[in-house]
C-alpha cells in the first residue's frame, strides 16, 4: 500500500484536510490495486488519439 | 401535461406558448423559493422568446414539438450572456459568450429557455446539497435530496416548473436525479450528444442527456440534441434515427437480461420489489426474461472512480489555488485526484478496456438489462450514510454503486419510475442497453409505461 499520508503532505496538505483525503484513497487502492496486477502488457489503454486525422 | 399534449394544444391554438411560459414562470415563482431548483431564472427572455416562438407558428413556421415549449438547462451548459455558475463559486461571475451546443439545438427546436438550474457544486456529487447556492429539496418531500448533480432539473421536471431539462451524467448525475425525482431521465451513449459549451468534470466520463415527465417526452429532447458535432472531439457520426417510440409499441420477444449477480445486492427491499414487479410486467408484455450474469461491475466502479478522481482534478487545477472557493467534498475528492499517480489512470483506462470487451459478449445474449438505478430509498438532506443489506454504506458511493459503471463503458441508460417505497418516495428502474441503442430501451421505457409502470404525479408537498 501507498502512503498517502506521506503522499498528502508532500504536496503541502494541511493535516486537517488529511484525512478525508487519506481514508478513501486507501480504501480504493485496496480494491483497485488487485485489479491491475495481472493485466497483459499488451493491453492498450481506452485512450483516444488521433494524428490529425481528415475531418 | 406532456410535451406531446402541450404541442397538440399549441397546434390547435388552445394555448400559446406565451401562456405556458407565463403558466411556467408563476409556478416557479411560487415553488422556486422551498425548492431551490432555479439558480437563475431568465423571465424576461423567455417572455420575449415565447411571443417569437407563437409569431413563428402563426406565420406558418413550425420547428417542430420543442416549439414553444419551456424548458430549462443545468447550471453548468454555457447560455450566451447569462451566467453560468456550475453550482461553484469558482464561476459566480462567468457569464459566457456563446451557447453550449445543447442550449443552441434546443433554440433551433423553438423550445422557450426559463433559466439555470440548481445542481451539486462542479457536478461532483450527488446530493445537490450545494453550499453556495443552497441545498435544492426533493418535491415529494422537501426535507430530502432531489439527488444529483442534476438535483434542480429532477426537481424542476417533478414540481411540474418545466416540461423537460438537458443535465449531464458523469456517474449516475441524470439517472439518480430522475430517480429520487419519479421522473424520467436517460444518459444517452458517449458521444451521442454534443458536450461542447459543457463546464467539464470528467472528460471521458461526461454525457449529456434530457429529463423529462415521460418517456416519449425524453425522447423528443433527444431527437433535438442528438448529432455530430465537429466541436466535441468524442462526438460521434453514427447516424441518428428518430428517437420517439410509436404509440402501442411493442416489446413482445425483446430479450431483456436480468441480472441474478451484483445488481440486486444490498437492496433496499421496497426497490427490489417495484424493481421485480417492473420486470414481471415486461414478461407479461411478451418481454424474454433472461436471467443473467454481469460482468464485474465492482471493478468496473472502481475504474470509474480513478478516471474521474484523475481527470477531475485535472480539469479544475487552475482554480484549486483558491482553496476557500470550494465545498469541503468537493475540495477533498479534488485533492485526491492530485494525489493519484499517472499509472494508476493509465491502469484504469487498460482495465476500461478489458472490461468493455467483456459486456461485447453480454450484447449477443439480450437485448438489454433492467436493473434498480439506485439501491436505497431517497436520503435525507444532509444524510452521509445509508444502512443497506446489513452494512453501513457512504450515500455517495451507495447511490453510485448501480450507475458509474455504465458511463466508464459509454452505454446508454435510461431510468423510470417504477413505483413508491414505503414512505411515498420513487423508485427508479434502469434500462442499459448496448452503444448506439437509445430507440431500443427507449421503446422498452415506453411500453413499459403504456403498460402501467410508473407512479402518480408528483404531489410536490412545500
Amino acid at each position: 500500500m501507498r502512503d498517502w499520508q506521506a503522499i498528502a503532505r508532500g504536496l503541502g496538505l494541511e493535516a486537517a484536510a488529511t484525512e478525508a483525503v487519506t481514508a478513501p484513497l486507501e480504501a480504493l487502492e485496496r480494491e483497485f490495486r488487485p485489479l491491475a496486477a495481472d493485466l497483459p502488457a499488451e493491453l492498450e489503454p481506452a485512450l483516444e488519439f488521433r494524428a490529425g486525422e481528415p475531418e | 401535461m406532456t410535451i406531446g399534449e402541450a404541442a397538440g394544444r399549441l397546434r390547435r391554438r388552445r394555448v400559446s406558448s406565451a401562456e405556458l411560459t407565463a403558466a411556467a414562470l408563476a409556478r416557479i415563482e411560487r415553488l422556486n423559493p422551498p425548492l431551490n431548483a432555479f439558480i437563475t431564472v431568465t423571465a424576461e427572455m423567455a417572455t420575449a422568446r415565447a411571443r417569437e416562438a407563437d409569431k413563428e407558428l402563426a406565420a406558418g413556421r413550425d420547428r417542430g414539438p420543442l416549439h414553444g415549449i419551456p424548458v430549462a438547462a443545468k447550471d453548468l451548459f454555457w447560455t450566451r450572456g447569462v451566467r453560468t455558475t456550475a453550482g461553484s463559486r469558482i464561476f459566480e461571475n462567468f457569464v459566457p459568450q456563446s451557447d453550449a451546443a445543447v442550449v443552441e439545438r434546443l433554440e433551433a427546436a423553438g423550445a422557450v429557455p426559463l433559466g439555470k438550474l440548481n445542481m451539486h457544486e462542479l457536478a461532483y456529487g450527488v446530493t445537490s446539497y450545494n453550499p453556495h447556492y443552497g441545498p435544492v429539496r426533493n418535491p415529494w418531500d422537501t426535507s430530502r435530496s432531489p439527488g444529483g448533480s442534476s438535483g434542480g432539473a429532477g426537481a424542476a421536471v417533478a414540481a411540474g416548473m418545466i416540461y423537460a431539462a438537458v443535465g449531464s451524467d458523469t456517474g449516475g448525475s441524470i439517472r439518480i436525479p430522475a430517480a429520487f425525482c419519479g421522473v424520467v431521465g436517460l444518459k444517452p451513449t458517449y458521444g451521442r450528444v454534443s458536450r461542447f459549451g459543457a463546464i467539464p468534470l470528467g472528460y471521458s466520463l461526461d454525457h449529456v442527456g434530457p429529463l423529462a415527465g415521460s418517456v416519449r417526452d425524453s425522447a423528443l429532447v433527444l431527437n433535438a440534441i442528438a448529432g455530430y458535432d465537429r466541436r466535441d472531439p468524442s462526438c460521434s457520426r453514427y447516424p441518428v434515427v428518430d428517437y420517439v417510440p410509436e404509440e402501442g409499441c411493442s416489446i413482445r420477444g425483446l430479450r431483456v437480461g436480468f441480472p441474478e449477480n451484483f445488481y440486486l445486492e444490498r437492496l433496499h427491499p421496497d426497490v427490489e420489489l417495484a424493481v421485480r414487479g417492473a420486470v414481471a410486467r415486461a414478461g407479461s408484455l411478451g418481454a424474454e426474461i433472461r436471467p443473467i450474469r454481469v460482468p464485474d461491475i465492482e471493478a468496473l466502479n472502481a475504474v470509474g472512480r480513478v478516471i474521474l478522481l484523475a481527470e477531475a482534478s485535472a480539469a479544475l487545477e487552475p482554480h484549486l489555488g483558491d482553496r476557500g472557493r470550494f465545498g469541503a467534498d468537493v475540495l477533498a475528492l479534488l485533492d485526491q485526484g492530485r494525489l493519484l499517480p499517472a499509472t494508476d489512470y493509465i491502469q484504469a483506462q487498460r482495465l476500461r478496456r478489458q472490461i468493455q470487451h467483456e459486456f461485447e459478449g453480454l450484447w449477443s445474449q439480450v437485448d438489454c438489462l433492467f436493473a434498480p438505478t439506485t439501491p436505497d430509498v431517497v436520503p435525507r438532506i444532509g444524510e452521509t450514510v445509508v444502512h443497506l443489506g446489513g452494512q453501513d454504506e457512504d450515500v455517495r458511493l451507495a447511490t453510485t454503486r448501480l450507475v458509474r459503471g455504465i458511463n466508464v463503458l459509454g452505454f446508454p441508460a435510461l431510468s423510470i419510475p417504477c413505483g413508491l417505497n414505503g414512505s411515498g418516495m420513487p423508485i427508479g428502474l434502469q434500462i442499459i442497453g448496448p452503444a448506439f441503442g437509445e430507440d431500443l430501451i427507449l421503446r422498452a421505457g415506453a411500453a413499459l409505461e403504456d403498460g402501467g409502470v410508473g407512479i402518480p404525479p408528483c404531489p410536490v408537498k412545500t
